[in-house]
Order: C-alpha cells, then structure tokens, then sequence
C-alpha cells in the first residue's frame, strides 16, 4: 500500500517536473515589473485562466528598468510596468509597441478618469496608446483634524502664518517646485520659464518659513509627527504615509488639493521584443480586472485604476509626473531656497 | 648549504611581495581613488550626462555664487564650536579617569566608549526624539520648572546639529586625550609637589602642557568627523540648519551633478587636510620636547 503511494508521488513530482520544463520550452510571458505588481497568486490564476506560463523579474529603480529594456533593445521581455513620466523616453527610444485598446476588455470597466487614454497625459503618442494605466498614486495633503480646522482644500493652507513651525515638507526641489507652481496657478508645473522661476522660488522662501523640517522617508516624517507638534504635512508617499500615521493612533485625514495633486502613474507596456503580442494583452486585460485591483490596493496601499480607493475621489483633480524642464537648475535653486537665511 | 640558497630567494620574494603590497594597496584604495575625484572636479555636466572637458567652472563657481562660500564659512564655524564643546566636556571627564586606580579607570573608559558601537543612524533617531518638543528633554526642562512652556529652541535649527554631533562626537574627543593624560611621568608630578608647587600650580603647568597634544589631536578628530557629516543636519538640522555636507550630499543625489560635487569635496578636502597637518603639528611639537 505505502509502496504505491510512493510510487504515486513520484509519478505526480515527475509529470510535474515534466510539465513545467515543457512550459518553459514553450515560450513563457516574460515580465518585467516592481515588487507588488505580479504576485505569485495573480501569476498562478493568470496561468490557469489562459494556459500561458509567466516568468517575472522584479526591479528595484526606474534606472533598472532603463538598463534592463534598453540592454536588450527591448527583447529580453515581453511586457513591463513604467510611470508615465519615463514612458515618453521609451517611445523615443523605439523600445515600446502601441497597444490595441480594443483587445483589452476590461479597459472599458476602468474607473472614469483612465477610459479616455488620450485625456492621460503621458500613455500616447501621435494617437497611438503605449500605456495601459493600472496603478497610481497621488501626493496630497495629510492634517492633523484636531488641529487644523476647518478641514483644507488647498495646499495653500501650508503658507498660513496659522501653522507656522507646525508644517512638514518633503526634501525634494523638483517637486516642491511643481506643486508650488500648481499653487500659484501656473498651468504645466512641468516647465516653468524664467519668470516663473523665480515666483515659485520667492514662495519657497516663504514656505521653508513657515516649516518645522524637511523630510525625506515616510518613517522619519512619522518619527518627528510622533515627537513635535505637527499639523500639515506635504505626503509624498500618498496613502501609505496616511495609513501608517493612522495605525499608531494620530488624528489624520487626507486630501488633494483644489488645484490639483501631483500623482505618479504606472502603466503596463508592450515592449518593442514581444514574441507573443496576444499574450501580453492577456496579460494586461487580467491586470486590469476587479480582483487583481482591489487587491493591489489591499495589498501595497496604492490606488488602482479599476476600483475606487483612498488614493483620489471621483472629482479630484489629479496632474500626473512628467519629466520636469531642468532638473539639475530645479535642484540648484531648491539648495539656494535652503540656504536663503 | 644548498638548502639555505633555496630558501632565501623565497624568502626574498615573499617580502618583495609584501613591500608592493603594502604600498598598493593604500596607492589603489586611497590614491587612485582621490585623483579621479580631483579629476572629475574639473568635468561638467550637460543635460544630465557628465561632459569630460577640463574647465576650471566649478571652482569659479564655489567662489562667485553667493550661495556656497557663506554655507561654507558657517559650516566651519559650527564645527570649530562642536570641537572647542567636545574639549571643555571632555577634558575634565578624561582627567576624571586618570585619577581613578586601576580596574575602575579601564572600565568607565569603556562605558564611555560603548555609545561607539551602538548605530549612527539610531543614535541620531533617539537623539532627535529627545529634542523634540514632546521629547525628555523639553518634558524634563518644564517639570523642574526651568521653562514654562516646550521650547522648539533644541530642534531643527543650528543648535540641534551643535548638540547633536557634540553628543556623538565626545567619545572621540576622551580617548586622546585620556591617553596623553596617561602618559604623563607620575614623578615629574611628585617633583612638583615637593617643590612645593600647589595643585592647581601643578596642573596648569606640568599636566596641561603636557596634554596639550592629546587635546590637539582630540579637537583635528573631532572637527574633520563633523565637517564631513550630511546626515546628522539633514535629520536634525530642519530648515535654518543649512551645511556644506547637505549641499554635497545633494550634488551627488538628486542634482545629479558629480563634477560640481566633486569640486565642493576637493574644497572640503583642502579645510580636513589642513585640519590634521595643524593637529598633529601641534600634537608632536608638544610630544618631543618632553
């Protein structure tokens, strides 16, 4: 009896050892992405559902991602995860596929704001889709409710001699130049002339003034709310910053500014490589279906483009990241603000 | 006869071996390394890759624009203070030491030195929440009635990056100068005494020249540890505490302009250099004449 089953097992470990070298040998998906965005049990489902294998690297940087698609000139991987911001750069670089939106049906399930890819600055280029949105976040405002009332609706609000020594602002001169340049009505935050400059520079003056510090990781701005008197802070790690702040018991609430919120943007995209265009579409319509969404937000904290979350309310006026006119003057300018007396 | 001719080329080859190590490895780690900062200090950038043409534009740069030259000086200034804090604490603790017999000396020199193998970063963290204005310190100063009210005077300002690099700093003030302490011949100091000198006599002028090296060498420590510090004001220091370490620390961060810092390194190489070429002149000096 115990010999059979034995038997039995080994037969089963075989097939599937069997099963699983003939699978590779059949051209696996190959996908690119960060930690969070193809978990074991999505790729498992994936797999089931459309009897295509996945192989998954995970990456680190946006750097990464560069050197790993531009390496192999894009044949190294079928489909992989990008912010909107560097998208553009890959389609110069002719590394990226357009994308027939009309193959991925979930597509038209997506919330409001991402069914018009065309209204998604960043996902086209010359009328052609290369982005499929699938997670986001946005850089709001966290206050603290028992100290800051009424509740704010615009960044604004970090300027009021009110809070003064009572703010916490993230160490960062390209985005604290654009969300300071959405607060003084510029319309693209991301290329500001001369004159706009020195405006924006002018107002950072003013709000290094009404700071207590600088912060520059999600645990140390936490660290300094726990130990000082903190109402505003400017929350670069978006959702995860607020749910953190509300684990160990502070009064937070969250908010995007009137004006609009910065937000970064992560798409899936078909590399210019691809062996099996079918299957990266496959890949990009289960992505974007209601259970791997909802539990992408479950799992990272991070909105989704298919359920509503935290993230960002239907009306909220979300700017995405773009690459910024000059980063290297951005970054000077922001060391004269600090070092402004 | 044979047997010893064998040996000895071996043996010849075996220190040649070591000779050229010994001077490789400081040539190839510290050197080698060095030279290509100093060279870099003379590329640029444009539009966020290095441009390798030799132009002097950093250096003129760090000298016209008016925002590094003041950071500069007052980031000199902060640390001169930090070394001159960390010797007038540190001196009577380390001389405290000297006075205690045997097995007591060597082990508060060691509790003093543990905070030494404790982490910088953490250090920094517990320190921050100390100063904080929920933290012990305002809590401790307004229970003794001192202040009436928290104070912000403690954190995220230039006094916080004074304290805060004194506290982490003294250790490396005390060992030096405990050991020239130490080191001082007990009977030039019973020499004086039956001279008939009094003790503070003695001690200005037999055990505090005969220290001097040792504070020297304790001041060039401290100073060149918190001269090359970025991230104890980066944590502490908020906005008014602006230093030389946060604007090189960005150059090579998010500036991305490696040429630019490498120049404000080779800037802050020349005051570190000079630094130690001062405390250990001074150091030996003192040292020889005894």
């Amino acid at each position: 009896m115990g010999l059979k089953k034995a038997f039995l097992r080994l037969a089963t470990i075989g097939l599937g050892i069997g099963l699983m070298t003939s699978a590779a040998l059949a051209a696996n998906l190959r996908v690119l992405a960060w930690d969070g965005y193809a978990d074991a049990d999505w790729v498992k489902d994936f797999t089931a559902a459309t009897g295509i294998g996945v192989d998954v690297v995970f990456i680190g940087s946006d750097d990464e991602i560069w050197a790993k698609i531009k390496g192999s000139e894009g044949q190294d991987f079928d489909v992989f995860a990008v912010n909107t911001a560097q998208l553009q750069r890959y389609i110069k670089a002719d590394l990226v596929s357009p994308i027939d939106v009309t193959k991925l049906a979930n597509q038209k399930e997506v919330l409001p704001r991402f069914r018009d890819l065309t209204a998604v600055s960043g996902v086209t280029k010359d009328g052609k889709v290369y982005g499929i949105p699938f997670c986001f976040d946005s850089i709001g405002l966290i206050y603290d409710t028992d100290k800051v009332k009424p509740a704010p609706t615009s960044m604004s609000v970090l300027w009021d001699p009110a809070y003064k020594g009572k703010v916490l602002a993230y160490d960062n001169g390209e985005h604290n130049f654009s969300f300071t340049a959405l607060t003084l009505g510029y319309k693209d935050p991301f290329n500001l002339n001369e004159e706009q400059m020195a405006a924006v520079k002018a107002k950072l003056v003013e709000l290094k003034r009404n700071v207590l510090s600088f912060y520059t990781t999600a645990d140390e701005a936490q660290q300094i709310y726990q130990n000082n008197d903190v109402a505003l802070i400017w929350a670069n790690y978006g959702q995860q910053q607020v749910k953190a702040l509300q684990k160990i018991g502070a009064h937070v609430a969250y908010v995007n500014p009137s004006e609009g919120a910065l937000a970064w943007l992560d798409n899936w995209v078909i590399s210019k490589g691809v062996r099996d265009n079918a299957a990266a579409e496959k890949w990009i319509d289960f992505m974007l279906s209601k259970k791997v969404g909802g539990e992408l937000s479950e799992r990272t904290g991070f909105g989704n483009t298919v359920t509503e979350t935290g993230s960002a309310g239907g009306n909220d006026k979300l700017v995405w990241l773009n690459n910024v006119e000059d980063p290297l003057k951005r970054s000077d300018m922001w060391n004269e603000v600090k070092a402004t007396p | 006869m044979s047997e010893a001719g064998s040996t000895q080329p071996a043996e010849r080859r075996l220190s040649l071996l070591v000779t050229v190590l010994a001077f490789a490895l400081p040539v190839v780690f510290v050197l080698v390394p060095l030279a290509i900062f100093l060279g870099y200090s003379f590329f640029s950038v444009d539009q966020g890759t290095i441009v390798y043409d030799l132009s002097l534009g950093n250096y003129v740069r760090f000298f016209t624009d008016p925002v590094f030259l003041p950071v500069f000086w007052n980031t000199i200034v902060l640390c001169v203070s930090v070394a001159i804090i960390c010797i007038l604490l540190a001196y009577p603790a380390a001389y405290f030491l000297t006075t205690l017999k045997g097995r007591w000396r060597y082990a508060l020199l060691m509790l003093l030195l543990v905070p030494l193998l404790m982490s910088y970063v953490i250090k920094i963290y517990a320190i921050r929440s100390i100063l904080g204005l929920n933290g012990f310190l305002n809590k401790a100063l307004v229970a003794l009635g001192i202040l009436q009210e928290p104070s912000t005077l403690f954190v995220f300002n230039m006094n916080a990056i004074l304290l805060t690099l004194t506290l982490l700093l003294i250790p490396f003030a005390i060992l030096p100068i405990f050991l020239s302490l130490e080191r001082i011949p007990q009977v030039l100091l019973r020499a004086s005494d039956d001279l008939g000198a009094s003790g503070s006599q003695t001690f200005l002028r037999i055990t505090l020249p005969l220290s001097l090296p040792g504070v020297a060498s304790a001041a060039s420590f401290v100073f060149v540890l918190a001269i090359g510090d970025f991230l104890t004001p980066q944590m502490v220091g908020g906005i008014s505490g602006f230093t030389f370490g946060r604007i090189l620390y960005s150059q090579f961060g998010t500036a991305y302009n490696w040429p630019f810092g490498a120049a404000l390194s080779v800037a802050l190489a020349v005051v570190v250099i000079a630094a130690i070429l001062v405390g250990e002149r001074f150091g030996r000096n003192r040292g020889t004449s005894v």
